[in-house]
C-alpha cells in the first residue's frame, strides 16, 4: 500500500481545519488557546494508551515538570519561548526515562498503581522544594518574551491571538510528528506490544525498551504542552503536578477517544469548553464529568470519535453528496478496536 | 530516643489503618481481578459517616458500628446493581467506572458537607493521654493500635478458618474451577466487594478522630493502599499487614527528622521494593 504524504493526512488537514476555526468558535481565543495546550497533553497520553495500551496517571509529573523546567528557564537563564519550550523537552526527557524505567518493571495492573503512585510522590517533591518551585505558591511571574526568529520578531506573544498562533504551530508540528511516529514501523511494534506483549517478546522485540521509548515520548510531549501552559499563565501552579492533572489529562482522552490522534483534538477541546461553561454555572461540575466519564466507560468505549463515526454511518445512502462525504469522513476517521486490557 | 519510640507508636496506627484500607483492595482484586479505583471513597465515606453519626448522636461508638457497615451495604448494593455488569468489559474501563464513581462521590461529600473538612473528637473515654513513667502516649492512638490488632486477627481468622475464607481463597487461585464445584461466585464477589468497602468504611471511621473528615482524602488513601499493595505484594493478606505496617512506620519516623521529606520517603522505599523485589516483600513470582 503507498503511503499517502504526511502533509495530506487527511487527520492532519482536519487539525488544520481545527486549529483555523477553534478560536472563532470557541467564546474566547484564551479558551482556544488552553484547549489547544490540552490537546497536545491528551496527544501524549493517546499514544501511551491507544498505542501502546498503558494507562498512564503519571501524566502530571510530565505536565508539571515541563511546566517548572519552562518558567525556570525563562526567569533564571533568561531563555526565550522557544528556549523555554526546550528547557521543557529536555528536563521531562530525563524525567520520563526516569519514571518510565521504574513502571515499566512491572505489568498490567501493577503498571497503574505505580504510575499513580510516582505521579504522588513527584507531588511531594515539588511541594517540598520550595525555594525552586515555590511549593503551593506556584512558580510567580514566568515572563513571556517575544518569538524571535534570526533576530526578527516573528510573535510578540502579547496579544492573545498572538499566543495562540504560537500554540497551534507548535500543536501542528507535534501532530505531524506523532503520526509519522505512530505510521512508522516502530509505531507498528508499539501496537504490536498493545495486542499481545509475550508474542511481541518473543518475535524478538525488546518490549520493555519500546515501552520506555513511548513513554519517554509521551513525556516530551506532555511536557511541552505544560511549558506552554506555564507561558500561557505567566504562572506554574503547583496543580500542574498534582495527580488529578493526571486523571484530568486521561479523562479528555478517553472522551475523545483513543482509536486515533485526531480523538485527543475532539477530547481535550470538549473537556475544555465543557469544563469553562459548566464551572462558570455550577463549582461542582466534576460530579457531572465523573457521570459522564461513567457513561463514557461504560457505553461510548471509543469516545466522542467513535460517536461521530456512528452518526455519519447513519447517514448513509441519502444521496450520492452525503455518501461521498461520508466515504470520507470514515476513510479519515475509521476506529481501530479498543486497546485491550493486559493479562 | 523516647520521641522515635513515640513515631513508632505512632506509625504502627497509622499504619493499621492503611492496612485496613489496603487489605480491602487486595482482596477484591485477588478474587475479582479488578482495581476498584472507588476504594479511597470508600474511606472517605467512612469517615463522613463518622462524623455525620457523631454529630447526630454525640457517641463515636455508636458511629463506629454503624458507620462501617452503611458503607459496606453501600458497597454491596453498587457491586450488585452496578459494578458486576462490567466483569467482562477490559481492566481499563473498570478502572475507569470507577475513577468516575469516586468523582461523583468526592463532589457528593462537598456538595453535602462543604468543602472545608470536620474535626471529629475521639471518644470520651480515649481523650487525653496515658502516662507510663516519663513516657505519655495519647490514649486514643492506643486503642487504634490496640482494636486494629484485633481486627486483624478477627480477619485473619475469617480468611483462614471460615468456609467463606476458603472460598475466597480458593477463588483467588481459579475463580472458574470454584463455580464448577458448585458455588454461587457472584455471590462471592458481592459478599468480598462489601467487606472490602466495609473495611475502608472502618478505616474511615478510625482515622477520622486522628484526621478529621476531608472530602478530598480519599485520592490520597488509594495512592497509599497502591504503595501498600505494592511494597507487601498483591493479592495477600500478609502483604497488606507488612506493607501498610512498613509504610506508616517510614512515614511517621521520616517526619521527626523531615517533615517535608516524610511523604516522599514513602515513595523511595516503593521504589527500592520494585527494584530489589519487583514482586513485592511477599508476594509470589
Amino acid at each position: 500500500m503507498r503511503r499517502r504524504p504526511l502533509l495530506l493526512e487527511p487527520t492532519f488537514l482536519a487539525s488544520i481545519v481545527v486549529v483555523l476555526i477553534l478560536p472563532v468558535v470557541l467564546p474566547s481565543v484564551a479558551m482556544a488557546t488552553e484547549a489547544l495546550i490540552f490537546v497536545i497533553a491528551s496527544l501524549g497520553c493517546t499514544l501511551l494508551l491507544g498505542y501502546v495500551g498503558l494507562l498512564s496517571f503519571g501524566q502530571a509529573i510530565f505536565f508539571g515538570v515541563g511546566a517548572y523546567a519552562c518558567g525556570l528557564a525563562l526567569i533564571h537563564l533568561g531563555a526565550s519561548a522557544w528556549g523555554g519550550l526546550l528547557a521543557a523537552a529536555v528536563i521531562s526527557l530525563a524525567a520520563g526515562l526516569v519514571v518510565g524505567g521504574l513502571v515499566t518493571q512491572r505489568r498490567g495492573i501493577y503498571f497503574v498503581m505505580l504510575t499513580l503512585a510516582c505521579s504522588q510522590m513527584f507531588y511531594f517533591i515539588a511541594y517540598a522544594m520550595e525555594d525552586i518551585t515555590g511549593g503551593d505558591n506556584g512558580l510567580l511571574n514566568v515572563p513571556r518574551p517575544p518569538l524571535l526568529v534570526f533576530e526578527t520578531t516573528l510573535l510578540t506573544l502579547r496579544t492573545p491571538m498572538s499566543f495562540y498562533t504560537f500554540a497551534a504551530i507548535v500543536f501542528l508540528c507535534i501532530y505531524l510528528f506523532l503520526q509519522r511516529l505512530v505510521s512508522s514501523p516502530f509505531g507498528s511494534a508499539l501496537v504490536a506490544v498493545r495486542e499481545n506483549e509475550d508474542r511481541a517478546l518473543a518475535m524478538g522485540y525488546n518490549t520493555r525498551l519500546f515501552k520506555i521509548a513511548a513513554f519517554a515520548i509521551s513525556a516530551v510531549v506532555t511536557g511541552i504542552a505544560g511549558a506552554l501552559y506555564a507561558l500561557f499563565l505567566n504562572f506554574a501552579p503547583l496543580s500542574n503536578i498534582e495527580v488529578s492533572m493526571g486523571e484530568r489529562i486521561i479523562i479528555m482522552t478517553i472522551l475523545g477517544g483513543t482509536g486515533s490522534l485526531f480523538g485527543s483534538v475532539l477530547g481535550g477541546t470538549f473537556y475544555v469548553l465543557l469544563g469553562n461553561l459548566l464551572s462558570a454555572i455550577w463549582p461542582r461540575w466534576l460530579l457531572v464529568l465523573g457521570l459522564i466519564l461513567i457513561v463514557v466507560a461504560s457505553y461510548l468505549r471509543g469516545g466522542l470519535l467513535s460517536g461521530v463515526n456512528w452518526i455519519v454511518e447513519k447517514g448513509r445512502g441519502w444521496g450520492i453528496l452525503r455518501s461521498f462525504a461520508v466515504r470520507a469522513w470514515s476513510a479519515t476517521f475509521r476506529i481501530r478496536t479498543p486497546p485491550r486490557a493486559q493479562p | 530516643m523516647n520521641l522515635y519510640l513515640i513515631q513508632v507508636f505512632n506509625g504502627l496506627g497509622i499504619g493499621m489503618i492503611y492496612f485496613l484500607i489496603a487489605v480491602g483492595l487486595t482482596i477484591i482484586f485477588g478474587i475479582m481481578n479488578f482495581v476498584n479505583f472507588a476504594h479511597g471513597a470508600f474511606y472517605l465515606l467512612g469517615a463522613y459517616a463518622c462524623y455525620a453519626i457523631a454529630d447526630l448522636t454525640g457517641n463515636f461508638w455508636l458511629a463506629l458500628v454503624l458507620g462501617p457497615v452503611a458503607v459496606g451495604i453501600g458497597g454491596w448494593l453498587g457491586e450488585r446493581y452496578f459494578l458486576s455488569r462490567l466483569y467482562r468489559v477490559p481492566h481499563m474501563y473498570q478502572i475507569l467506572v470507577t475513577l468516575g464513581l469516586a468523582l461523583v462521590i468526592q463532589e457528593m461529600a462537598v456538595l453535602i458537607w462543604g468543602p472545608i473538612g470536620k474535626p471529629i473528637a475521639p471518644p470520651e473515654v480515649f481523650r487525653g493521654v496515658m502516662i507510663f513513667g516519663n513516657f505519655a502516649y495519647p490514649k486514643y492512638r492506643l486503642f487504634l493500635i490496640g482494636f486494629t490488632a484485633i481486627l486483624a486477627l478477627a480477619l485473619w481468622l475469617l480468611l483462614e478458618r471460615t468456609r467463606y475464607g476458603a472460598v475466597l481463597r480458593a477463588g483467588t487461585e481459579s475463580t472458574e474451577m470454584v463455580s464448577l464445584l458448585g458455588i454461587n461466585i457472584f455471590r462471592v464477589y458481592s459478599m468480598t466487594f462489601a467487606l472490602g468497602a466495609f473495611l475502608a468504611g472502618l478505616a474511615g471511621v478510625l482515622a477520622a478522630p486522628i484526621r478529621g473528615a476531608e472530602p478530598f482524602m480519599g485520592p490520597d488513601a488509594l495512592v497509599i493502599a497502591f504503595v501498600v499493595v505494592v511494597v507487601g505484594g498483591l493479592g495477600s493478606f500478609a502483604g497488606a499487614l507488612v506493607g501498610g505496617i512498613v509504610v506508616g512506620i517510614v512515614q511517621s519516623v521520616m517526619s521527626s527528622f523531615w517533615s517535608e521529606g516524610a511523604n516522599i520517603m514513602i515513595y523511595v522505599a516503593m521504589a527500592l521494593v520494585i527494584l530489589l523485589r519487583p514482586h513485592g516483600l511477599l508476594g509470589r513470582a
